[in-house]
């Protein structure tokens, strides 16, 4: 059979669901809407709950905005083979990545154990950490007996490598970066593990993913956090499109931001010439990122690449959402919410001094 | 006996201060299964048990922490039922607090000398391999004037991206080994500025540095030994560690025993949780409880509780019937075959309990599609022999075996030999068609029976339209039963006159003709009724639904020619080892005797079981049994004993 006949049901539920992406200018619409309006369109009630406190009526509609996405994301990978719905769950797996991270920074700073748990996504059955892994780390009474936990599991040499570090720094960074490698470095590797038609645009999809991921730590972690460029280097995942090995060990060793903008390949440098600072870059990569996924959704026909783009851009219009729905609850502006929406672009002093 | 257990919704008012107490009654008493529905009280919404039961989590989580390194019983007697209330449990818990906090400190340094066991051994298999090198390893340990040197592990998928890392710091990584997980690795550079770049990276990329023994010049041999002493040594000081542990909980023993005892007698109240609500002094929980149980539980209740309460007990609603658990079979006998019911589902609440039928319509198909007397023994032999091993399955081998047995007299089949001892019955392979007319026979009362058994289903839940035009309903019924009597009409038209053709259509009969075309266009009419859409999409939905049904029957009822089948299968197979054997004489006669025997009671009695199964599960179960309930699972002590 062809790709078209193997994937005819997902690609059908893919196009339907695809109808619902947001219009730039239904963005535009949409940051003009009331909160009351947002949330009847939306489903999201919690928002109107004025007995809530202000962070748990934003954390309800986060909550409601990922259980969309996870939901969406689990019909979908219903028709796929089990390659497929292993990269397309793996990817969805990053929740369940935040709620690790959570635990470590809460148990780190010695939150409290309801802070810590009003603080964990809720996740579907096939998301979350192992049910036992969780509890036990939930459960855990010190860095180190949360660390020994993880060690036991399938972050073994994560743990280990976090534990002496944590011994010498006391801080989560390192864990959590390597974290983040993994996670990508694994859905990299499922990707590539693909030899049919779905590769090239598995490949195209996920490469613009990992050029933005890459550059965006690149950029962050050498002048933000001002690591130095074999560090810098070691925590990023090489991408298989723009953002190669080799570039990526070129451009760590550019020492500034503009030199940074200046050396990327091609179309890169001409999408992101003239960024003043990291937000701009931020919504430039971002933008690439989407239009690539757009390509993706409505170019090919590979279900798994179209699902996963899909998902991804769903994943972008949902956050844009939350951002209207947070600036609001937080009466934020409306010039702040069009930036944050990326409607408009940042001129306040204070987005440009974080990249300089 | 196929009834389900008569169940009644039981509700309890109670003052708050008595809910430890009510709970531990009705943990006693096994016979509560909690209803977690809110009641329609508004008032009723507190949740008075949520801090208990918070506190309590963190007290087991602690003992089961602790009981990894100090032994404590999982489930002791619990000699005397008594109330645990919040300040004990909180008690309790900041001295399993303060328990796991020394604990965790010898579990941290066991954990130490494990590692440093583990950088021993990487240590060996490094010097093992420096052995076959030329160079001065002694310069491998220092730093130089120019250069600085590392050698250690790091784990291997972070060997690439580490390699391209440190390049950029001007380090080269030079990989001499890999082993499990870790690849062994010399790092060289220039010593200098770029030192603490590079130490961060090591860091990030989990580096350990693998220290180069003083003296390296030494023999290699003294080395392993020096070695060897210190893996002796860390050894040692975890034996030490151990009996220091051991000798520093000894007195926790006792202590820890009566805390699991008081978290035992903690957990009825913290299980019930989720189904208690309160307003104010009054708490409010519910329940399911079989109605044989009610008055012994109000008894109990009434002899445990300090103040009055409020107990009401009434039947299921219909509504409610999804909701209600069903109390399963308690026969030793029937628990292998529940097992396997149970693989399917869980009988809903009135739904007949299709085990009983299940055990007998199995051990009859099976043992004559198996029929023989040597190979059933041997399976219930086996049975017999690994009862411990197989647990409550023991029964269900014992009497497949059996059952094969029985038929095996009746066939005249032993070891596959079937000349040793008369049939009692007929040997299968003396009339297949015989066996085939049974078979069918047999598959027209086994599906009569599941569609009488889904109907009874339904009439049960006053499921009227159901029962009479439903899938395998009385119009089904009908249907069938007419087709199956114009088939056998057909079949029978003119026997014993030979030479005379009897046309199909006449010989069907008027009234099987009249009762099945009127079945199906009941069933059509029905169809047409419950469908929405242009009459052309009504239509073929119909003819469609109603063609399906028809082949259905037929396809379902041939589906048990597989009984007959098999069991001219087993013969056929027989015959077949006994000719190998004989064709080798009389020395090589037992070997392929023995060999086939096992490869037919292996392959073939398994293949058995698996379409025995398919014909309960899709013949059958399919057809009259939801399996939407779920099990009851009443409150109790994880060991009652008071």
């Amino acid at each position: 059979m062809t790709i078209i006949a193997d994937n005819a049901y997902l690609n059908t539920r893919v196009s339907v669901m695809a109808m619902q992406l947001f219009e730039p200018s239904g963005i535009a619409a949409l940051s003009h809407l009331p909160l009351a309006t947002l949330a009847e369109r939306f489903g999201l009630t919690a928002i109107l709950d004025e007995q809530q406190s202000t962070r748990a009526r934003s954390r309800a509609v986060e909550q409601s905005l990922i259980q969309v996405l996870l939901a969406e994301l689990l019909i979908l990978v219903r028709p796929m083979n089990t390659a497929e719905r292993a990269l397309v769950l793996d990817w969805g797996r990053k929740y369940a990545l935040f709620n690790l991270k959570t635990l470590i920074r809460g148990k780190l700073y010695d939150l409290d154990q309801k802070e810590i748990q009003d603080n964990l996504y809720v996740l579907p059955e096939h998301m979350r950490l192992s049910e036992e892994v969780s509890t036990e780390l939930f459960r855990a009474e010190n860095v180190l007996e949360l660390l020994r936990q993880l060690e036991a599991g399938t972050h073994r040499t994560l743990a280990r490598q976090a534990r002496e570090v944590y011994e010498q720094q006391r801080e989560p960074f390192a864990l959590e970066a390597a974290i983040d490698q993994r996670y990508y470095a694994g859905l990299l590797r499922q990707v590539m593990a693909f030899s049919d038609a779905n590769l090239d645009p598995l490949k195209r999809l996920m490469g613009a993913e990992l050029d933005r991921i890459n550059l965006m730590w690149l950029l962050r972690f050498r002048f933000s956090y001002q690591l130095s460029a074999s560090e810098t280097f070691y925590h990023l995942v090489p991408s298989m499109r723009l953002l190669t090995r080799e570039r990526l060990l070129h451009l760590v060793n550019v020492e500034t931001f503009e030199g940074v903008v200046a050396t990327l390949p091609a179309p890169l440098d001409r999408l992101l010439a003239g960024s003043k600072n990291i937000v701009d870059v931020q919504k430039r990569i971002g933008a690439y990122a989407a239009q690539e996924a757009h390509w993706v959704l409505h170019r090919t026909q590979s279900g798994v690449a179209r699902a996963l783009a899909y998902l991804m851009l769903r994943e972008r219009d949902l956050l844009l959402l939350f951002a209207l729905a947070q600036g609001q609850i937080l009466n934020l502006p409306s010039a702040a919410i069009e930036i944050a929406v990326e409607l408009s672009e940042p001129g306040c002093p204070w987005a440009g001094s974080r990249a300089a | 006996m196929l009834r389900s257990t008569p169940m009644k919704h039981v509700r309890l008012l109670v003052l708050t201060e008595d809910l430890p107490q009510a709970s531990l009654a009705l943990a006693d008493m096994e016979s509560f299964h909690p209803d977690t529905r809110p009641p329609t009280e508004v008032r009723l919404a507190g949740l008075p048990g949520r801090e208990y039961r918070e506190v309590f989590a963190q007290a087991n989580a602690r003992l089961e922490k602790i009981g990894k390194l100090i032994p404590v019983p999982e489930t002791p007697e619990i000699e005397q039922v008594r109330v645990v209330d919040f300040a004990e449990l909180q008690t309790l818990n900041a001295w399993l607090g303060k328990v796991w906090n020394e604990t965790s400190s010898y579990e941290e340094d066991l954990r130490r000398l494990d590692d440093e066991e583990r950088l021993v051994k990487e240590q060996q298999a490094a010097l093992a391999n420096f052995a076959h090198l030329n160079i001065d390893l002694g310069m491998l340990r220092s730093k130089t004037r120019f250069l600085d040197f590392y050698v250690g592990l790091v784990p291997r998928e972070n060997l690439r991206q580490l390699e391209g890392a440190i390049g950029l710091a001007g380090y080269i990584l030079h990989l001499y080994m890999q082993q499990d997980e870790n690849a062994h690795v010399v790092i060289v550079g220039p010593a200098g500025t770029k030192e603490s770049q590079l130490s961060a990276v090591l860091d990030a990329a989990g580096f350990q540095n693998l220290p180069i023994p003083q003296e390296l010049d030494r023999n290699p041999a003294e080395l392993q030994r020096d070695l060897d002493a210190q893996r002796a040594s860390i050894d040692a000081q975890r034996k030490t560690l151990l009996e220091t542990l051991a000798r520093w909980s000894d007195p926790f023993s006792g202590p820890l025993l009566e805390a699991r005892r008081t978290l035992l007698l903690a957990e009825p109240l913290v299980s019930l949780d989720p189904s208690i609500r309160s307003a104010g002094y009054l708490a409010h929980l519910a329940g399911w409880v079989p109605a044989r149980s009610v008055e012994r539980l109000d008894a109990r209740l009434r002899e445990s509780l300090n103040h009055p309460f409020e107990m009401s007990v009434r039947n299921p609603t219909s509504d409610e019937r999804p909701l209600v658990p069903t109390v399963p079979a308690k026969s030793w006998i029937l628990s292998p075959f529940a097992m396997l019911v149970k693989q399917y589902g869980v009988p809903e609440y009135g739904e007949v309990d299709p085990t009983p039928l299940f055990a007998v319509t199995f051990v009859l198909m099976f043992g004559s599609m198996f029929g023989d007397i040597g190979q059933g023994a041997v399976i219930a032999l086996a049975a017999w022999l690994l009862r411990k091993k197989l647990g409550r399955f023991w029964p269900f081998g014992l009497m497949a075996g059996l059952s094969s047995m029985v038929f095996g007299v009746l066939f005249g089949s032993i070891f596959g030999e079937e000349h040793l001892i008369p049939a009692l019955w007929m040997n299968p392979l003396s009339d297949p068609l015989l066996m085939l007319r049974i078979a069918l026979g047999w598959g027209v009362i086994f599906l009569t029976l599941a569609c009488l058994l889904a109907i009874y289903n339904r009439l049960v839940v006053r499921n009227w339209s159901g029962a009479v035009f439903g899938h395998h309903g009385i119009i089904n019924l009908t249907f069938y039963l007419a087709l199956i009597s114009g088939a056998v009409n057909v079949a029978t038209a003119g026997e014993g006159v030979p030479g005379v053709r009897v046309d199909a259509a006449d010989a069907f009969g008027t009234l099987p003709m009249v009762l099945a075309i009127g079945a199906l266009l009941a069933l059509a009419a029905h169809s047409w009724r419950h469908q929405q859409g242009a009459v052309g999409e009504k239509i073929l939905v119909v003819f469609i639904e109603t063609l399906e049904t028809l082949i259905g029957y037929v396809s379902n009822t041939l589906s048990f020619l597989r009984v007959a089948a098999f069991s001219l299968n087993h013969v056929a197979l027989s015959i077949a080892i006994i000719t190998l054997a004989s064709m080798m004489g009389a020395f090589g006669h037992v070997v392929p005797l023995i060999l086939g025997n096992i490869f037919v009671i292996v392959l073939e009695g398994g293949i058995v079981m698996i379409q025995v199964m398919r014909l309960q599960y899709y013949e059958g179960f399919s057809r009259y049994f939801s399996g939407n309930g779920h099990e009851f699972a009443p409150l109790k002590f994880r060991r009652g004993s008071a």
